[in-house]
Parts: structure tokens; C-alpha cells; sequence
């Protein structure tokens, strides 16, 4: 995979799956059991409260005459709404002396563009320490038995990280921007979200300073604390530590969002209630995080793979190509596997905001943002298809690829088949004559691939075939030695074979049932795909043991398709990740806070799909010319270092003869 | 984006492309310096020209609105650029023209070809903007009928327009998850063909009785006691005796969706409703809407029918004194029934703020086009710019005031297009089908008085 050793491939591989058990798994299966336990714990604060004043109103201590108020969302052991002490006033009825507005454009539109390119550069920098983690964990793992490339992994992740250091001051001065922005444009709706979250802010404001001061020491202290191996056990943790802090930061962050969206914490009338952790804790806080973290992985996988990538076409030097070859080839493994569980993680959420309002969900999947969710079906098809795109070209280079090249086309034919089924929409608008014509809403035939049987299918057998497309990459130059080799291959391919017949039954299945049944089926699709990807990696891993090279991998050979499917990817991911953001966002319609804050501005109105597609293009190009900036002047340092000390290019362990 | 306004995409690229003419020009020097065999006055000159262009059409763009951006860009300066392209390609026949161009131009062009294929895509697409719906509720102005009463409430369920293809949505938003004729269903929510039947017999039904909560106990997440019509939130209560009947029935489901859940339609066992009460955000029906509800449900399955109709008819003062707060009052949404005389509709509406419109006293605006429709509406049609459906006048005139933005009349006399977004998108929620029906027939036999 990342050479010839196959320790690597192993470490590099588990290290990843542990990274997304982590973010993931504790997320999914603490969910089920969240709401109970917080609803336990409302309720024995609730009571706790009550016990408390009625002491204190005996005592002659307290005036009794505090109000109760009724959560908008958390319930109490018997599912009436929890209650608490009135802390705060009610939400105010935004008129027009709340707004202020540019000529230039509407302020709707400006706040969108500062916050996702503040969110867009968080998004990076968050991503980059995650990268960095396991790059120098992997590097000092292999420092005995190949410290060539050890050093190698050392440089990357240091490299990033001075990239990162950069862009991190950009995200400060973003985050500037949009807090002014919103001050200033939305100062009557800030008042009342400053008033909830208040404590919440200034711990962000906080953390935000602990984030720079360890952000400091971990790149500043890198060549220091690079030959000691203590030291450097020291340094790597301060790279979890830099993970932990960026992620409580992310997620404080995050409450914000999440209370417009789906508010808890406070009563009809958006009068707080007194407890802080159920503003921040609303129903949909884990799964948005979940969601971003993985989100954030992609992306930056992606800016690391493009900058990579654009380094790998003008590098003069074949040592410098093969490097940014090797690079392309890392960041876009960290960005395929963040992104095989993003879709899970997407299902998550939807379950989340079905369970809040089932009218909400119903507006994505089934309302004004439906055609919003075919736009993004076609682009995780495009995702899928430059990912394989990429894969079958880099296969290409490696030797010994010839004996699976051979099913790359068959591979090819399944993503279309499944591609056109995703983006199969389940109705149109059309005219009256159209629809005479086609005897209804619902094409006769092609109507049965709108739904949501089909597409689930057709994205878990496009998950699927991706994830086979990348075992077979990894064992493209292996001769596999094990005894059980063909126990391992029959394995493998009964897990395939056994997921994909399981995926399609359950879809056909799905059509026999009612849609609150059918909806269940998703979860047994969703484990064989995951099946799939844990047991078909592991058994592939486990297979490389003794395996003999059929040669090296050609670093540096890299097509220029496969180079240009790296930037079709970034962009890809860029313009996704505007377009789930203005969908999770625009959901909530003409409020600023769900059922609660009614905006009331004249930009209160839901963009048609066309105005919301040329910001979301916007947005991406804007961001990536000040990505091209940062990196721009992130290099003016390296040219800097190169001069000093030119011949200290490490080269790939597959290259060394 | 305001029609006034620029468009921020358009203005962006014209921006990057005069860099990229800027970049040109330098990479050109810079190689004239480095090769003697090159005529630097010749190539610096061509391409200090390109950006000399590139630079006007940039400013010429920040003083054009975004419809006439859109056409300049990708009229002139798109063009220039690809010149300009073909030209530095020109620049460097004898070079490999790939190793001359850097790779970061090469990926600017790849990331915008892209992104604005992926923006193409989506304005290609079905537009449809949503706005919000008026702040508070229903107004009426005078006395109703049943069958306009009946008319407001099919208007709060599905809206006035109907989108083929699709169920159009109103206030209620019902359709959403419920389907209302027979055979029909999309699996969210109950079929409500013969509800008003099931309304009489279910309430007798022991599953009624005693579940999720049972008759006289409150549901919780409401507030609303089951089975007892007196204990009603007053604002919404039907008033005389306290007998539980059909119209009970259907109030309470609007109010309280988890006093009673359909078998298989609910959550945890069939004992919560998915459903949102509708006399709370978002949805916030006021009593005379939620009563226009129950009596449209009551009579859709036979129409023309109104005998099963138990609700009351509202009163003028009724919904004059409950449904507005008084500071509100400019803002309230009006719903016009069609028994106005049309004068009194056009008024109303407020179509002649804009419009001028012949026979309707004072109508004089001059915001929008003059409404001259039995001449003007044929030849629009036929305007090769007209992308809309209609194929009489009559349809075209139906269109224009359901979905003004269909065509954008231009206005001759100040030689550009009326301001498109102006004229509100909301009348479908405003007009009953007779009131609309009645509006069509008057303005479509408007016609520029006789000379003289």
C-alpha cells in the first residue's frame, strides 16, 4: 500500500479504523441511550430544584412565585415536557429596526458566505491535526524497522502542520469577520442567542486560547523534541491533546447551530429554563458532530490531496514527484475512509431530525429541499466516481496490478447502474401535458427507482463496490503467502458476494412493505456494507503477512487523470459540504430558531435552487483562492528551509534498492 | 440576490478573469525578457491589450444588473478570455504548451469549469422560491358562504396553485404526509378519504377510549383533555354543549395528533404522533383557519355537498376581533372569496400600486407593465424569450399573477426589463378559485382605451 512493507499497510489501515471507531461507534451507540439518561437526569434536576425552593420558600428565603416553564424538547420519565425555573425573556418578535443590511447584497446572503468560509477554513484546520496524529504516530512506529520512511512520515506531518499553522491565524480573522457580520447585520437575533449561550462563548473564547497555545508548542517544539524518544512521545500526545481541545471547540460551536435547528433548553415562548447543558445538548449536537468530524476528515483529506497534487505537476525533480505522488496517495486514503462512513453518519442525522419533527425531515427529503438531496445524490456519485477514478489509475502504476485490472470496467458499469439509480428522482415538476403524457407523477418503470428502496441500494452497493475496489489496491503488487490464502480469498468474497445479495433482497424487500417498515430495512443494508468494509479489510490485511512484492510502486508514475480526479475530488468536496450545510441550515425555513425566533427580515424567503447553486460556487472558488494564498505563503518558509539544507530529501523505502 | 443587485458569482469570475489577463501579460514579458528571438513591443502589446479589455469589462460589469451581468459575462468577457487564451497558446506554438502554462492556471480553469457546470446544473433545474407565509392569520372581510368557507380551507391544505406533477402545498402543509383521495398512499400518515365518516364512528371505538390516554385524562405533550370539547384552549373551543361528536374529533386530531394515533402510523408503540398540533408554530393556524380545515374535511367527499359541515360559519367581527393583534393589523394576509365585485379584488390585492389598469379607477402605478393583456398577452407568447406554459391569454394571465417571475416584461421606455421579484408570489394563498377565475376573465379582456 504505502510501500512494500506490509506492517504499514496494517498500522496505517488500523490506525484509521480506530481513529473512525472512536469519532463514530461511541457516538452511535450512546445515542440510544442518551436521551433516556439526560431525560433521568432532567428529571432528578428538575426535582432536585423543586425540593430546593420549596425549602427555601418554607424558610421564607425565596420568593415562591418563580416560574416554570415547559421544555420545548426534553421530557420527563413519563413524557410530559420537562419543566424548569423561567431564566431568561422571551424571544423577541423581530421587526424591522432588528436588521441591517448592505446595498450591495442581501444580508442573508452575507452572514451564508462568512460563516461557510470561516467554517471552511475550521473545517481544515481542524482536519490537519487529526492527519498529523496519526502521520507522526505511524512515523515514530517505524522508526526501527524503516527510519527512511519514518523520517519521511516525520516531514509530511510536520509540513501540514506548518500549512495548518497558517491557516489557523486565517480562521481567527474569518471567525472575526463573521462574528462582526452577525453582530451588526442580525443585532436583534445576536442579543437573544448571546443571552442563552452566553457562558457558552466566552469558554469558546477560552479554549480557543488553549487550542493556540498547544497549536504553539506542537509546531514550534517539533524539531526539539524530535530526537528524544520520550520528547517525542511528548510531542505526539500534544497532538491528541490538540485533537481533544479542537473537537470540544468544534462542538461548543456546533450548539449554536444545533439549537436554531432543533432548540431544547428553553419553553414556547424561547424563555431559557436555566440549564445551560440542554441548550448545548440538543437532539441534534452528536449527530451534527459526528457528521462534521468525519466532514472535516474529507475535506481536509481533499485540500491535502489537491495541494499535493498540484505540487506533484510542477515538480522538476522525479524525487520531488514521487514524494507528492506518495502524498496524493495518503490524503486521499484518509479522505476515502472518512468519507465511506459519512453517509452513515448522514442517516444518523436524518434519523435525529425525523425524530424532532417529522415535518422537517419531510421538507428535506420530500419537500422544497428534495431536488436540493438529488443534487447531492449527484455529487456523492461524483465523489464515488472520481475516488474509483483515482484508484483504477493509481492501480495502473503499481506491479502485479494486471492480474485486478481486468475488473476495474465491470466496476465501472456497477457505479453507473448504481449512480443512476441514486439520482433517480422520485417526481418532477412538470407540465400539464407532460404529465398527461406519462400517465401520471410516477414513471410507469423508472418511477420504482425513485424511492428510497432503491436508493438505498444503489448507494450501499456504490459504498460497497468502492470499498472492494480499494482491498484490491491494496493487494495489487502482493504475492499473497498465507496457508490459508484461499480460505482468506473464499472468505472475502462470500463477504461480498453474501453483502451485496443481502442489499439488493432487502431493497427489493422494501417494497412490499409499508414505508415505516421499510425504513428499518436500511439498518441490516447499512451493516453488510459496514461488514464489508471491517471484515473484508481485516481478512485482506491479515492475508499480507510473508507476501512477496511483484515490485515496487512506481511512485512518481502517477497519470494525469488520476492527478485531475484528485482536484475533481476537492472540488467535489468543497461544493458538497456548502451544499448539506445551506440544506441543514435552510431547513429551518423562515426561523431563526426553529418554532420559536420567526425571521423576520425581507430575506426570510428560501432561495430557489439556482440562486443557492451560484453562492455554493462562489463559495467554493473564493475559498480556494485563499487556500491558494495560505500555501502560498506557507511555502515562502519552505523555500526558506530548502535553501538552508538542499540535499535533505528523503526517499521512498520503495525506491531504495 | 435583488434583481437591482449584482450578481456575486458573475462578479467574482470577471474579477479573477482580469487577474488571470494580468498574469498573462506578466508571464509574457517575463518570457519575451528571458528569449531575444521574441518581439517584446509586439506580444507586450497584444497582451496589455487583453488586459486593458479584460480590465474594462470587469468595470463595466459593477454597473450592470445581474440579469445583464450574466449576458455580458459570458457574452464578452468569456469570450475575450478564451481569445485571450488562444492567443498566449498562439504565444508559445514553437514551446510545449502544456509545460508554459503553469499548472495553477490550468487547475483555475479545471476548478471553475467545474464549480460553474455544477451552478449551471442547479439553475437547469425546477426554480421554485418559497417564502414565508404572512405573519399571523387569516383575515376575512365580510360575511362567508359554506362553499367559500369550505374553498378557504382546501386553500390552507393545498394552496391555490397547482403544480403539475406534484401536490402543490399551503399553510397546513397536509399534503406533505397526508393523502386525501382513495387508494392513495404515500405511507406517512393516515388516508383521510371518509374521515368524516371515521369521525363519528372512531370516537365510540375502545381503542379511542383508552388509547395513548385515555377520554378525560390531558395528553401530555398538548395539554389538550381528551374527549372533552368544553376543556378546549377557549380561543379555539366550538362552544355549546359538551357532547363528543365528529367535529370534536377532528379538532382534537388538528390539536392534539397524540390523543388518538392510527395503528402503525405513529412512534413508541403507536402512542405518539408524528404529526405537529397546527394551532402552534410552525404551522399556527387561527381558529377560523383550523374551522375552514375541519369543515373542508367534513365536505370533500362530496362536493357541492355541504350538508356534513358542523362547524359554524365565521363572522366578519369574529375574525376581525380574534385574529389580530392590533399592531399588526397592516400586515394581515386577506383572502378575497370571488363574491367581491372585481374592482373592489383589484383594490384589495393592491394591483394598482403598480399597475396601470384600464377600467379600475385610480390605477395608475407605473412599477410594473400596463396591463393592456388582450392585446399585450397574445404577442408574449409568441416572444421568443417567453418560457412559460400558457397558450391562450387567459392562461398566460393566470401564470403571471401565480408565478410572475414566468416572464419579465420589458419595459420599453426605460429599455430594460421591469424588476423581476417585485410583485409578490403570494396571491396563490389570497385568492379562492373563483376570486382568481374572476380577476383572469377581468384583466384578460383589458385593453388600451380607444383613441380620442
Amino acid at each position: 500500500m504505502l510501500g512494500n512493507d506490509t506492517r504499514k499497510n496494517g498500522l496505517f489501515s488500523l490506525g484509521l479504523v480506530l481513529a473512525f471507531a472512536l469519532y463514530f461507534l461511541p457516538g452511535l451507540s450512546s445515542d440510544a441511550y442518551a436521551k433516556e439518561a439526560y431525560a433521568g437526569q432532567a428529571f432528578a434536576e428538575e426535582a432536585f430544584a423543586k425540593e430546593v425552593m420549596a425549602e427555601e420558600a418554607v424558610e421564607g428565603e425565596a420568593e415562591p412565585e418563580i416560574e416554570w416553564g415547559q421544555d420545548v424538547f426534553y421530557k420527563d420519565w413519563e413524557g410530559n415536557p420537562l419543566k424548569g425555573p423561567v431564566s431568561g425573556p422571551p424571544a423577541p418578535d423581530l421587526g424591522e429596526g432588528d436588521y441591517n443590511n448592505y446595498e450591495f447584497a442581501p444580508s442573508r446572503i452575507i452572514i451564508w458566505i462568512a460563516n461557510q468560509q470561516h467554517l471552511y477554513f475550521g473545517s481544515f484546520v481542524l482536519a490537519v491535526p487529526i492527519f498529523c496524529m496519526l502521520i507522526e504516530f505511524i512515523g515514530i512506529r517505524t522508526k526501527e524497522s524503516d527510519p527512511i520512511m519514518s523520517e519521511k512520515y516525520d516531514r509530511l506531518a510536520y509540513d501540514l502542520m506548518k500549512v495548518s499553522l497558517t491557516a489557523y491565524s486565517w480562521t481567527a480573522i474569518l471567525g472575526g469577520i463573521l462574528l462582526f457580520t452577525f453582530i451588526t447585520l442580525f443585532p436583534g437575533f445576536f442579543k437573544y442567542m448571546a443571552g442563552i449561550f452566553r457562558p457558552v462563548m466566552h469558554v469558546y473564547a477560552l479554549m480557543f486560547l488553549a487550542e493556540s497555545g498547544v497549536l504553539y508548542v506542537y509546531y514550534y517544539g517539533w524539531d526539539k523534541m524530535k530526537n528524544d524518544p520520550f520528547l517525542k512521545w511528548v510531542h505526539c500526545s500534544l497532538s491528541v491533546l490538540l485533537n481533544l481541545i479542537g473537537t470540544v471547540l468544534m462542538y461548543l460551536a456546533n450548539s449554536w447551530a444545533t439549537f436554531m435547528q432543533a432548540p431544547g433548553g428553553i419553553d414556547e415562548q424561547g424563555r431559557f429554563l436555566g440549564n445551560i447543558w440542554h441548550s448545548i445538548h440538543s437532539t441534534l449536537w452528536n449527530p451534527v458532530g459526528v457528521h462534521r468530524i468525519l466532514g472535516n476528515i474529507v475535506f481536509g483529506g481533499g485540500i491535502v490531496g489537491a495541494y499535493a497534487a498540484y505540487h506533484y505537476l510542477t515538480a522538476k525533480t522525479e524525487e520531488e514527484r514521487a514524494h507528492y505522488d506518495w502524498v496524493c496517495y495518503v490524503a486521499m486514503f484518509i479522505a476515502i475512509f472518512g468519507l465511506i462512513p459519512l453517509p452513515f453518519a448522514g442517516y444518523w442525522l436524518m434519523k435525529e431530525v425525523y425524530a424532532f419533527r417529522q415535518q422537517m425531515g419531510i421538507t428535506l427529503m420530500g419537500g422544497i429541499m428534495a431536488w436540493l438531496f438529488i443534487i447531492q445524490a449527484v455529487m456523492i456519485g461524483l465523489l464515488f466516481f472520481g475516488a474509483n477514478s483515482y484508484l483504477h489509475n493509481s492501480m495502473s502504476r503499481v506491479k502485479g496490478s494486471h492480474r485486478y485490472m481486468k475488473y476495474c470496467k465491470y466496476m465501472v458499469l456497477l457505479l453507473i447502474v448504481a449512480f443512476t439509480t441514486w439520482m433517480t428522482p422520485h417526481t418532477i415538476v412538470m407540465t400539464p401535458a407532460e404529465l398527461k403524457a406519462m400517465g401520471g407523477a410516477q414513471h410507469p418503470i423508472v418511477g420504482h427507482f425513485g424511492v428510497m428502496s432503491a436508493k438505498n441500494t444503489a448507494v450501499n452497493m456504490m459504498i460497497t463496490c468502492t470499498i472492494l475496489c480499494f482491498l484490491l489496491y491494496q493487494r495489487a503488487n502482493k504475492k499473497i503467502n498465507v496457508p490459508w490464502a484461499t480460505v482468506g480469498n473464499c472468505w472475502i468474497a462470500a463477504i461480498f458476494v453474501g453483502a451485496s445479495i443481502n442489499i439488493i433482497f432487502l431493497g427489493v424487500y422494501g417494497y412490499f412493505l409499508p414505508a415505516n417498515q421499510r425504513v428499518g430495512l436500511s439498518v441490516p443494508q447499512v451493516s453488510s456494507t459496514l461488514t464489508t468494509l471491517f471484515a473484508g479489510t481485516a481478512i485482506n490485511i491479515s492475508m499480507f503477512k510473508d507476501s512477496e512484492s511483484y515490485g515496487d510502486i512506481q511512485w512518481g508514475t502517477q497519470s494525469k487523470v488520476g492527478t485531475y480526479a484528485i482536484f475533481l475530488l476537492a472540488i467535489s468536496f468543497t461544493w458538497l459540504m456548502g451544499l448539506m450545510g445551506y440544506i441543514r441550515s435552510a431547513v429551518r425555513l423562515f426561523w431563526h430558531v426553529t418554532e420559536v425566533v420567526r425571521d423576520n427580515s425581507v430575506d426570510a424567503y428560501t432561495l430557489t435552487i439556482g440562486e443557492a447553486g451560484k453562492i455554493l460556487t462562489f463559495n467554493t472558488l473564493f475559498v480556494w483562492v485563499q487556500f491558494v494564498v495560505v500555501f502560498w505563503v506557507a511555502s515562502l518558509a519552505a523555500k526558506k528551509t530548502t535553501e538552508k539544507a538542499p540535499a535533505a530529501v528523503p526517499v521512498p523505502a520503495q525506491q531504495q534498492q | 440576490m435583488l434583481p437591482e443587485q449584482q450578481d456575486i458569482l458573475w462578479t467574482f469570475l470577471t474579477m479573477m478573469f482580469t487577474l488571470f489577463a494580468g498574469f498573462a501579460f506578466g508571464n509574457v514579458i517575463q518570457h519575451c525578457r528571458a528569449r531575444e528571438d521574441v518581439n517584446t513591443t509586439l506580444w507586450g502589446g497584444i497582451f496589455g491589450a487583453f488586459f486593458l479589455v479584460s480590465f474594462w469589462q470587469t468595470s463595466h460589469m459593477f454597473g450592470l444588473n445581474q440579469q445583464e451581468q450574466i449576458g455580458f459575462f459570458f457574452k464578452n468577457q468569456l469570450l475575450t478570455t478564451l481569445v485571450l487564451l488562444l492567443v498566449w497558446g498562439l504565444f508559445f506554438k514553437s514551446q510545449k504548451i502544456e509545460n508554459q502554462s503553469p499548472p495553477l492556471i490550468r487547475a483555475f480553469f479545471f476548478w471553475t469549469t467545474v464549480s460553474t457546470l455544477l451552478a449551471g446544473y442547479t439553475n437547469w433545474l425546477p426554480q421554485q422560491r418559497s417564502d414565508p407565509p404572512p405573519k399571523g392569520g387569516v383575515v376575512i372581510g365580510g360575511d362567508l358562504t359554506m362553499e367559500e368557507f369550505v374553498e378557504m380551507g382546501r386553500v390552507i391544505v393545498y394552496g391555490a396553485k397547482q403544480v403539475a406533477g406534484q401536490k402543490s402545498i399551503g399553510k397546513g402543509q397536509c399534503p406533505l404526509c397526508h393523502t386525501f383521495d382513495p387508494g392513495d398512499n404515500i405511507g406517512r400518515c393516515p388516508n383521510l378519504f371518509g374521515v368524516e365518516e371515521r369521525s363519528h364512528t372512531r370516537i365510540k371505538e375502545d381503542r379511542y377510549v383508552n388509547l395513548p390516554v385515555k377520554i378525560g385524562e390531558t395528553e401530555p405533550a398538548s395539554g389538550v383533555v381528551k374527549g372533552a370539547p368544553d376543556k378546549i384552549d377557549p380561543a379555539y373551543a366550538r362552544g355549546g354543549d359538551a357532547t363528543l361528536n365528529g367535529e370534536d374529533y377532528l379538532r382534537e386530531s388538528l390539536m392534539c395528533p397524540s390523543c388518538y394515533v392510527v395503528e402503525g402510523y405513529g412512534k413508541d408503540g403507536d402512542t405518539k404522533s408524528p404529526m405537529p398540533a397546527i394551532n402552534k408554530p410552525p404551522i399556527g393556524l387561527n381558529k377560523i383557519e383550523l374551522n375552514a380545515v375541519i369543515a373542508w374535511l367534513q365536505s370533500k367527499d362530496t362536493p357541492g355537498e355541504f350538508a356534513a359541515v358542523t362547524v359554524p360559519l365565521p363572522t366578519g367581527d369574529e375574525g376581525q376581533a380574534e385574529a389580530a393583534p392590533a399592531e399588526d393589523e397592516g400586515d394581515k394576509p386577506v383572502f378575497v372569496t370571488g363574491e367581491e365585485p372585481v374592482d373592489q379584488i383589484i383594490n384589495t390585492l393592491g394591483c394598482p400600486l403598480c399597475h396601470t389598469i384600464p377600467g379600475v379607477e385610480g390605477a395608475m402605478g407605473t412599477l410594473g407593465p400596463v396591463l393592456h393583456e388582450k392585446t399585450n398577452a397574445p404577442n408574449r407568447i409568441k416572444d421568443p424569450n417567453y418560457k412559460g406554459s400558457a397558450k391562450n391569454t387567459k392562461d398566460y394571465v393566470k401564470e403571471s399573477i401565480l408565478d410572475p417571475s414566468a416572464f419579465v416584461v420589458f419595459n420599453e421606455e426605460a429599455g430594460e426589463p421591469f424588476p423581476d421579484g417585485l410583485m409578490p408570489t403570494t396571491f396563490s394563498q389570497q385568492l379562492s378559485v373563483k376570486a382568481l377565475d374572476k380577476l383572469v376573465d377581468f384583466i384578460s379582456q383589458t385593453e388600451a382605451p380607444p383613441q380620442g
